[in-house]
């Protein structure tokens, strides 16, 4: 693949975003031939990943790097490359905004602006993705947050403005310590610019304890987007006041900058930051995996019961990343991207059962299925794929974040895979509840799914066999990536 | 020393032209707003123009007036000249011009029927000469003398509608602060003359950082006092805290236009005040120059002043940014809100000062730079906002955003700027001075923590309007009423633009076409800014 793809694939979501915004009511069909074009630079990114040229690697691929503030002692490129880690969860925003277009088609109020915002938020994503330079990933990554307190706060629930506050501040807090964490990486270990390569290479001189402290600064700065307990609290609001497309943008992509963050710009440019502080990495996780799945439990919302049960999962995320081995970063990114997955369809679920019935209130619904039999089969789909049913996509994730736990921790394992039960337990306890039985709740007769929600949740739904049944299609690419390098 | 040409003050005669013009214009009678308003933009324009080409922008070279030969030298430093011409001293005549020029062009839009237009547009040309001589001083008396050329126009600038007892109160609060400034100013310098025998800047720097001296008719202790004294005197023009709580009565009550003069341009020239005053004696032992041989004597290095000075400026950047950010939490006023933020702000410019290193002076250059896009645009807007019927009041403002989509957009931009997001000059300013204060270690890093939580801190407010004015539904909308018909005269045209009015809606425009331009390509006004500062180091 020759030419700066990934340049043009911003530009593309730049252009794409200006030109919404001004679209009006024709704003749907400029997003989604956006969305087309992402999808199909992101195909390009692919194939010219494959070429062998490249090979197994550990460097980035179809990088660029362009001067854009140089004085006497700041150096800041504009810099972007892509490895196998970052590749596939840029794959998770092409997807993901396609289905958030494609399911919010009917969206009447502010059209212009609702798919603006939509496009800008994945922009931001993606940028963070690929960006190889501290202040142009901190660019990026606050990009982010303006577009979704605007989703949050003008098209959410009841108390949206609240949700919307209260997000924008957290996780600013968390952004702002993480860039002065960065900073303070780069100017005392005497890097010769901001830049991803020369950080890390500088900072492998920091004394450990300097590494140590700095780490757990990243650690509160990424883990706010985690989110980790106890900096989660934003999020049960958050999601839950948000539109359906703002919760699934916030939960398949929000999430996974903090965890993609962690990895890029905490393990690998503080390995031995992270070989020390990994016992508190390994509490926090732990506490964050128990806390979401037995605060999951008690639930009667449909909607916070997914957004409790992703405090579970990026906990797990979290733990595989602490792990600091081959295998446990592997699974880190694959349960990132079927997190991503899952969560964006179940969200899509709650959402199309709030409005078909009226109620996301899990005890108040039932009798579903004969009712509305697609949004069913829909919602078991993203359930039984949240719980870790084999043949769906979390399956080998966790399956291999098991693995990789037990190869670090030995019987540690016990916790994630006894909140596995439980989680399993929830899911069950929601469907047998909600879908089955005497119809209860919401009209007696209901329009099952319209066609765009249909075709969103349908691919979701596609994915997540798909990928379960042949995760090597992203093991594959996961490897061209540090993973290979780790014990 | 070479003899100045009178050509190197161009700007200044400009501004002197334009205001005598306009004083004269009025005195005969000819007294159309937009007649006066047009000969002070005219004024203001050329004059920034021929600065800009003195700082070499290229486009403009042929207008340079100052001598290269002269910028950069320091006539000031042993000569005891009153004048410098350096490249420092530019960049801020530069923001200071385009401050008063942002304001002009504002106050075009003016209802035309308002009385004063030409005491108004008059006193701001004045101000703003007085900013731009200050921007020349190499002595303290001249300073000090060209700061209260500044001070006394702006005083009858805050009171000039005569009319609002709001703005007399600003104008006497004002004009009563700002006379014990001065008074203390000077008394400060008088112990600096009355210690060193000179009030020639650079001197002073140099006898203060010397262990060696000429003669002395005081001690050490004394000249410390002094410099004492000019740090309160100045601090009151910086709006520091502690000798901030008159400015926010002030911002208040001025006209809003003069508001945003005040904050975006009078205020700096206490920074830059503080600058000439205060480097020398900070900065001397961190570059030693050439050894400052002078019959009969070579001074050896003496430190004595350096590192009280450091403590006090970091001290009183992060009480003031703190303070001014706490308080600003608390506002339930816009104009009162921007004038506490314009505090806090204030206290990140300080940062720069106590850190003095070249990357940190060009940091605060920068922040300086900054605030006069966002802060005087937000002034700027909030004055558009009121004259299309939305009280003062942050609860006002529900739904603005969506019922002027161009001012939300530009007030949103300004605020996001303030906060320091990126992709705006707000941004890239703290970000240069933040990492200035890491890059110079020590305990210096701690002053950028400071300012970062501050920044965080200051968050919560811009975000709380950004909610009202986008998140919230307007109230019921009482028919706007002008105030020309609740006074029983005929009622004015509604200004172009949707009651915004030309030159405002320009000036609007260039604030936030600049926050947006120069926050994603600041590297050309950062190298320059980066150059003046070295440059000025290098004549310490």
């Amino acid at each position: 693949m020759t030419g700066p793809i990934l340049s043009v694939a911003l530009a593309t979501l730049l252009v794409g975003t200006v030109v919404t915004f001004a679209a009006g009511r024709f704003a749907r069909y400029v997003a989604a031939a956006v969305s087309a074009a992402f999808l199909a630079e992101i195909a390009a990114m692919f194939l010219g990943f494959s070429a062998p040229a490249f090979g197994v690697t550990t460097s980035f691929v179809e990088s660029q790097t362009v001067p854009w503030i140089s004085v006497s002692w700041l150096h800041v490129d504009y810099a972007v490359g892509l490895d196998g880690i970052s590749l596939v969860l840029v794959l998770l925003t092409g997807i993901l905004q396609a289905v958030t277009v494609a399911y919010s088609w009917n969206e009447t109020r502010r059209p212009g602006a609702w798919f603006g915002l939509v496009l800008l938020t994945c922009l931001g994503c993606f940028g963070v993705f690929v960006a190889l330079d501290i202040l142009l990933f901190f660019v990026f990554w606050e990009v982010v947050l303006v577009p979704m307190f605007f989703i949050i706060g003008f098209w959410g629930g009841p108390r949206r403005r609240y949700a919307a506050l209260k997000f924008f501040l957290y996780t600013h807090v968390a952004s702002v310590t993480m860039l002065v964490a960065l900073l303070v990486t780069a100017f005392y270990s005497g890097a010769t610019s901001l830049n991803f390569d020369s950080v890390a290479t500088a900072a492998q001189g920091l004394a450990v304890t300097t590494q140590v402290v700095l780490f757990v600064a990243l650690l509160f700065g990424f883990g706010v987007k985690f989110p980790i307990v106890p900096f989660h609290t934003w999020l049960p609001d958050a999601h839950v006041e948000a539109p359906t497309g703002g919760s699934v943008l916030l939960a398949g992509l929000l999430l996974k900058l903090g965890g993609y963050g962690l990895i890029r710009w905490g393990l690998e440019i503080l390995p031995r930051g992270l070989a020390v502080a990994a016992p508190l990495l390994y509490a926090v996780a732990f506490v964050s995996i128990v806390w979401g799945a037995v605060v999951s439990l008690g639930q009667r919302d449909l909607k916070r019961l997914v957004a409790y049960s992703s405090i579970n999962h990026m906990g797990i995320v979290l733990l595989a990343i602490a792990l600091y081995s081959s295998l446990g970063l592997l699974a880190a990114v694959l349960l990132m991207f079927a997190h991503g997955i899952v969560s964006a369809l179940l969200f899509m679920v709650s959402g199309s059962v709030h409005h078909t019935y009226g109620t996301r209130d899990i005890s108040s619904l039932g009798g579903i299925t004969p009712r509305t039999p697609v949004l069913s089969t829909m919602t078991m789909t993203g359930s039984l794929a949240s719980l870790g049913l084999p043949a769906l996509i979390s399956f080998p994730a966790e399956f291999t974040a098991l693995l990789a736990t037990w190869d670090k921790i030995g019987f540690w394992v016990l916790i994630p895979l006894g909140t596995l039960v439980v989680t399993a337990a929830f899911y069950l306890w929601m469907m047998q509840r909600m879908l089955f039985g005497p119809a209860k709740g919401g009209p007696p007769e209901a329009h099952d799914l319209p066609v765009p929600e249909l075709v969103a949740m349908g691919a979701l739904a596609l994915l997540a066999v798909v990928y379960g049944i042949l995760p090597d299609l992203l093991v594959h690419f996961i490897q061209m990536s540090p993973v290979v390098g780790l014990p | 020393m070479t003899a100045l040409p009178w050509s190197a003050f161009t700007p200044e005669l400009l501004l002197l032209g334009a205001a005598l013009l306009v004083f004269l214009l009025d005195s005969v009678g000819l007294r159309r707003l937009e007649l006066l308003g047009g000969v002070a933009v005219a004024g203001l324009v050329l004059a920034l123009g021929s600065v800009l080409a003195d700082l070499g922008f290229a486009p403009l070279a042929g207008l340079s007036t100052a001598p290269a030969a002269s910028v950069n030298v320091p006539f000031g430093l042993l000569g005891g000249s009153l004048v410098d011409l350096t490249t420092f001293g530019f960049v801020f005549q530069a923001i200071f011009l385009t401050t008063g020029l942002l304001v002009a062009l504002a106050s075009t839009s003016r209802p035309s029927h308002e009385r004063g237009a030409g005491v108004f547009f008059g006193l701001l040309l004045l101000a703003t000469l007085g900013m731009t001589l200050a921007a020349l001083a190499a002595d303290l008396l001249f300073l000090l003398l060209a700061i209260e050329v500044t001070g006394i126009s702006t005083y009858l600038l805050v009171g000039y509608t005569r009319r609002d007892p709001l703005g007399l109160e600003a104008a006497m609060k004002m004009y009563l602060i700002g006379a014990l400034s001065a008074a203390l100013s000077f008394f400060g310098a008088g112990l600096l003359y009355a210690t060193y025998g000179t009030t020639s800047l650079g001197v002073l720097g140099a006898y203060a950082t010397y262990a060696v001296r000429p003669p002395l008719f005081g001690t050490d202790a004394l000249a410390l006092v002094g410099y004492a004294f000019l740090i309160v005197g100045v601090g009151f023009k910086v709006t520091a805290v502690p000798f901030h709580a008159w400015a926010v009565d002030v911002y208040d009550g001025a006209p809003t236009d003069v508001s945003a003069f005040l904050s975006g341009g009078s205020k700096k020239v206490g920074i830059f005040a503080y600058f000439l005053i205060f480097l020398v004696p900070i900065e001397f032992v961190a570059h030693p120059p050439t050894p400052l041989c002078v019959a009969p004597t070579c001074w050896a290095i003496d430190a004595s002043f350096r590192v009280p000075l450091q403590v006090a400026f970091a001290v009183l950047a992060v009480v003031t940014m703190t303070v001014g950010n706490v308080l600003a939490l608390m506002q339930t006023e816009m104009k009162r809100l921007l004038a506490y933020s314009s505090i806090s702000q204030a206290g990140y410019m300080l940062i720069g000062l106590s850190v003095a290193t070249a990357p940190a002076i060009a940091g605060a250059e920068l922040q300086v730079f900054a605030h006069v896009f966002m802060k005087t645009g937000a002034f700027l807007v909030v004055a558009a906002v009121a004259g299309l019927g939305v009280g003062p009041k942050v609860a006002d403002w529900k739904g603005v955003g969506l019922r002027f989509p161009l001012l939300g957009v530009a007030f949103a931009a300004m605020l996001l700027s303030l906060a320091g997001i990126p992709l705006t000059v707000g941004f890239v300013s703290k970000f240069v001075l933040f990492s200035a204060a890491v890059e110079a270690r020590g305990w210096f890093v701690w002053l950028a923590v400071a300012g970062l939580l501050n920044s965080a801190l200051s968050v919560f407010y811009y975000a709380r309007v950004l909610k009202t004015m986008y998140l919230e539904r307007p109230a019921p909308v009482a028919v706007a009423v002008p105030a020309g018909a609740v006074l029983g005269g005929s009622t004015p045209p509604a200004l172009p633009f949707g009651g915004v009015g030309i030159g405002r809606s320009i000036a609007i425009g260039l604030s936030t076409a600049a926050i947006f331009a120069f926050g994603v390509y600041p590297q050309p006004v950062l190298a320059a800014l980066q150059s003046a500062a070295t440059h000025l180091l290098q004549l310490l």
